[in-house]
């Protein structure tokens, strides 16, 4: 690898200051730059929703809003975090800005399918606002028929519709990803010489050209539903409501692992850097991406083990479900094994990693219970299942993301953020969201029923509601001060150096921070291993020694 | 002054981000098939709600069947294979430059195309529309030996997979009308024959879910 | 990246080879319409179950060879590399894995509870002796006959 880097070039921030220089761009690094400003903005309209929700619970009468209002800010607040954040965010940022860098390559495969997935991605956004501002939508994320149907009222069909819209940005992506993954890497870039975020993100890629064409057509037999009086799913016509469901989780769950393979892919990347070492069992790692991606597609039926779905199909999707695990497992351990041995590095990224790591352990623990068909039916339906996914989806997907932002921040603009806020602050996330999601396991094992706005039948559940919305207070500060003191160093923080974690890869080691228009000077040549960092040699240059001296 | 006779393009463009000409064509193609398989998934669910549908209401799908005229079907059906295989021929005679025949192979698949989706209109849709065959309220049936709400049903798959299908047909009409329109003015984005490739590939697949979807509903075996 | 790049000039398909592929489709599609207009005759002293399942063998069988034909020549994968292989081949084998939700269509009726109500036995896939829903007929005395239209 060359270090070669010019420092008087302009880099890709640099090639164009209009508006349409940055609406009209085909630079993958500038797309990113766009899904970064638009996935925080929905981001911060769905954790609106989730703060109108925890406020709610605090009174076990339902004071605040009728319980209509509440099905629609529940159903905001899913609709926006799963299609328009956390199915977009790691991919659509962070795979966009890096897949081309980390592989040696000038940019993604179609750049100008890049910058429509884009436009589709904002398109379905503005719809699914406008359907929002416009009566709204309370079917749940999930749309269950024959309620979003048939008895639905609300802008159900335009919120469809905008689903349905970015479900096709994701396809682009993902059918970039796969592309260029297959066809654009460098010189001496083979399979096993790439990082493990490539191989995460090609496994996500694979989930999504599989599976996002099922909800994308079920959700639009749905509309037809509404519009053209069809009835596929209707049971008055004789059809099966179930059916949908069959359809909708077909998606649906490998849908959980393209929000956190992506997520899985960033820890990998973080935990070698920041533990000086190799990611411990390299291989079982990439693989075990394509694990999931693959098991992923036959586990669907556990979240439909109280449907009509007959038991004994139940009973399959169990010992599938259960199956999972072993692909999960692989990767936490490996990554625990990572720091054996490693020189710990407690820097904000991987605080935020760890963090990663404890949640997910407990966020995938939860899920074993919840894969055995008779403690499920015991907790369906409850703040149980509520607390095991964002124990998952929040722990997981949403604290990789907060790391991968940090780690990378230099990278993408150039500069330094403020490291001893940023650290106390990635400690924050970790207490607020466990202050958030703990009570829920025990409310939820207690019989709390998710989607209520009252419980006044059992007003002593009020203590662990109060515990949980003060838990989100603090999260929400939590992730506040962030956009404050990421924006600050956009302005004002002090100039990064290319490399500032001296971390190793072709996006750290041979371009520049933020790179140039076509990231490299020429094309890198790749010959050494990745993850090449020697954890025993800056241990001892700590203590200002080398290997030979001691 | 546009010639007809030969392609007068700059010739087989390499974009930036490419090394060269092989590895911009394979990344096409493989981009283009992983595009393919999001299409099949998205019949697949129209055809697996037709599988779970049929094995539940046989005998009743089985009388429904008859509603469609095989021959208007067959009919379809031979049109687009002969679009199939004129598109494989106006790849062929790309790769060889030969753009006069490109624009007619590209113009009778176009041809075809439309002559397939005014056949669906004229004697499918408009007359089953007429009979009150469109599920709703407004469902007309006299079949006494097949319940209405069943007869719904079976519509709402047959309209939602063919309605489908036939979307993508026009799709097809429009892309194939601008490529047709671009080679014929030279245009400069079309510097080799890998548009061409690419929209044979899509339209390919259109003919293959007509493939499988006119046995299923038109030739429905008892 | 030139490790990817072969130095072959791609493969131009013969017209006589695009030709052939044409004659075979029109006649596999001559032989589906015939056997469907031939097999009630045909078929008529074989038991319905196992005639059900000869049809629609030999329909989807005659639509999977058109389909292998139109995209090994036509579509050109069988001149591709493996990788654009697998990927043709991706999509079909995936789509199989939905057949995984006849493990619950196929067993519904195994289940000890039948319903919530009592009485009324509404299930996605009844028994040859059940009825479809209640008022209706058993599956097997259902009889519609060949010429309403």
């Amino acid at each position: 690898m060359t270090t070669h880097v010019a420092t008087d070039e302009k880099n890709y921030l640099q090639e164009g200051h209009t508006l349409a220089s940055w609406l009209l761009t085909k630079d993958h690094k500038r797309i990113a730059v766009l899904y970064l400003i638009s996935v925080s903005f929905f981001f911060f309209v769905g954790s609106i929703a989730a703060m109108m929700v925890r406020l709610e619970l605090t009174s076990p009468r339902g004071t605040l809003m009728s319980n209509e209002t509440y099905n629609k800010a529940f159903s905001a607040h899913g609709v926006v975090m799963v299609f328009f954040f956390l199915v977009v965010a790691i991919p659509a940022i962070f795979g966009n800005f890096l897949i081309p860098m980390q592989i040696g390559a000038r940019d993604l495969a179609f750049p100008r399918l890049n910058l429509l997935s884009w436009y589709f991605y904002m398109a379905g956004g503005i719809m699914f606002l406008i359907a929002m501002m416009s009566g709204g939508v309370d079917a749940g994320w999930t749309f269950y028929t024959p309620m979003s149907s048939i008895y639905s009222n609300g802008q159900i069909t335009l919120a469809l519709v905008g689903a349905f819209v970015v479900g096709f940005s994701s396809i682009f992506t993902g059918v970039n990803f796969i592309a260029t993954i297959h066809k654009m890497r460098a010189p001496g870039m083979t399979w096993w010489r790439l990082p493990l975020f490539v191989w995460g993100h090609y496994a996500t890629s694979l989930i999504v050209i599989l599976g996002t064409p099922v909800v994308a057509i079920t959700l639009l037999l749905v509309v037809f539903e509404r519009v053209a009086k069809i009835g596929i799913f209707s049971p008055e016509l004789g059809g099966d409501p179930v059916l949908f469901q069959h359809m909708f989780w077909f998606y649906s769950h490998p849908a959980v692992y393209i929000m956190v393979l992506p997520g899985m892919a960033v820890i990998s990347e973080i935990m070698a850097c920041f533990s000086r070492n190799k990611v411990f069992g390299y291989h079982f790692v990439a693989l075990s991406s394509l694990g999931i991606a693959a098991l992923s597609f036959i586990v669907w039926g556990h979240h439909m083990f109280v449907s009509s779905q007959s038991m004994y199909q139940g009973i399959f999707f169990s010992f599938t479900s259960f199956l999972v695990a072993v692909p999960s497992a692989i990767k936490v351990f490996n990554w625990s094994l990572t720091m054996y041995k490693g020189s710990v590095w407690l820097a904000s990224p991987m605080i935020y990693a760890l963090g990663f790591l404890g949640l997910f352990t407990v966020g995938g623990m939860t899920g074993l219970y919840l894969a055995s068909v008779g403690t499920d039916v015991h907790v369906t339906g409850t703040y149980f299942v509520v607390a095991h996914f964002h124990y998952v989806m929040v722990g997981g997907t949403l604290l990789a993301f907060l790391g991968a932002l940090h780690f990378w921040w230099p990278k993408f603009f150039g500069r330094m953020y403020p490291e001893g806020v940023a650290k106390w602050n990635a400690l924050l996330v970790f207490i607020g969201f466990n202050l958030t999601f703990l009570p829920q396991f025990v409310v939820g094992w207690l019989g709390m029923p998710r989607r209520y706005h009252y419980y006044y039948f059992a007003p002593e559940f009020q203590v662990y509601h109060v515990m949980s919305t003060l838990g989100a207070s603090a999260l929400a500060v939590s992730l506040i001060v962030p956009a404050f003191y990421l924006t600050y160093s956009l302005f004002k923080g002090p100039k990064s150096p290319p490399n500032p974690w001296a971390a190793r890869g072709l996006e750290w080691e041979a371009a520049a921070s933020p790179p140039i228009k076509h990231n490299f000077h020429g094309v890198p040549v790749v010959v050494g291993d990745v993850y090449d960092y020697d954890a025993e040699a800056e241990e001892l240059a700590l203590r200002g020694m080398t290997k030979e001296e001691a | 002054m546009i010639s007809l006779k030969k392609m007068n393009q700059p010739q087989d463009t390499v974009y930036e981000q490419f090394e060269d000409l092989a590895q911009q064509q394979e990344t096409y193609v493989l981009g283009m098939w992983s595009f393919l398989v999001t299409e099949v998934m998205f019949f697949g669910v129209m055809f697996m709600s037709y599988i779970v549908y049929r094995w539940k209401y046989q005998p009743y799908f089985y009388a429904l069947h008859k509603e469609l005229d095989w021959r208007i079907g067959g009919i379809n059906t031979a049109i687009l294979l002969a679009s199939s295989f004129s598109v494989a021929l106006a790849v062929h005679y790309h790769q060889k430059k030969k753009k006069m025949n490109v624009l007619m192979c590209l113009g009778f698949t176009n041809l075809c195309a439309i002559s397939f989706i005014v056949i669906k209109l004229l004697f499918e849709y408009i007359p089953k529309w007429n009979h009150g065959h469109y599920p709703g309220p407004g469902f007309s049936w006299d079949n006494p030996y097949v319940p209405s709400h069943i007869a719904q049903l079976w519509f709402s798959l047959y309209f939602g997979t063919t309605g489908l299908h036939g979307l993508h047909v026009l799709i097809g009409v429009i892309l194939f009308s601008v490529l047709m329109y671009l080679i014929a003015v030279d245009h400069p984005s079309i510097s080799d024959y890998l548009p061409t490739e690419m929209l044979g590939l899509y339209w390919h697949f259109v003919d293959i879910v007509w493939i499988f979807l006119y046995p299923l509903y038109y030739l429905m075996p008892k | 990246m030139s490790e990817h790049a072969h130095e072959h000039s791609h493969h131009i398909t013969p017209i006589s080879t695009l030709v052939k592929t044409l004659l075979l489709l029109g006649v596999l599609m001559v032989t589906t319409i015939a056997w469907a207009q031939i097999a009630p005759s045909a078929l008529k002293d074989v038991p319905p179950a196992l005639a059900s399942l000869i049809n629609n063998l030999i329909a989807m069988g005659i639509a999977f060879i058109k389909a292998v034909a139109v995209i090994m020549i036509f579509m050109g994968v069988k001149y591709q590399s493996s990788i654009v292989k697998l990927y043709a081949a991706l999509g079909f084998l995936w789509f199989t894995l939905m057949f995984i939700m006849f493990a619950d269509y196929g067993t519904r009726h195994w289940e000890a509870v039948r319903g919530w109500t009592p009485g009324v036995k509404q299930m996605a896939m009844p028994r040859a002796d059940e009825p479809y829903e209640e008022g209706m007929p058993p599956r097997k005395d259902i009889k519609i006959p060949d010429e309403h239209h």
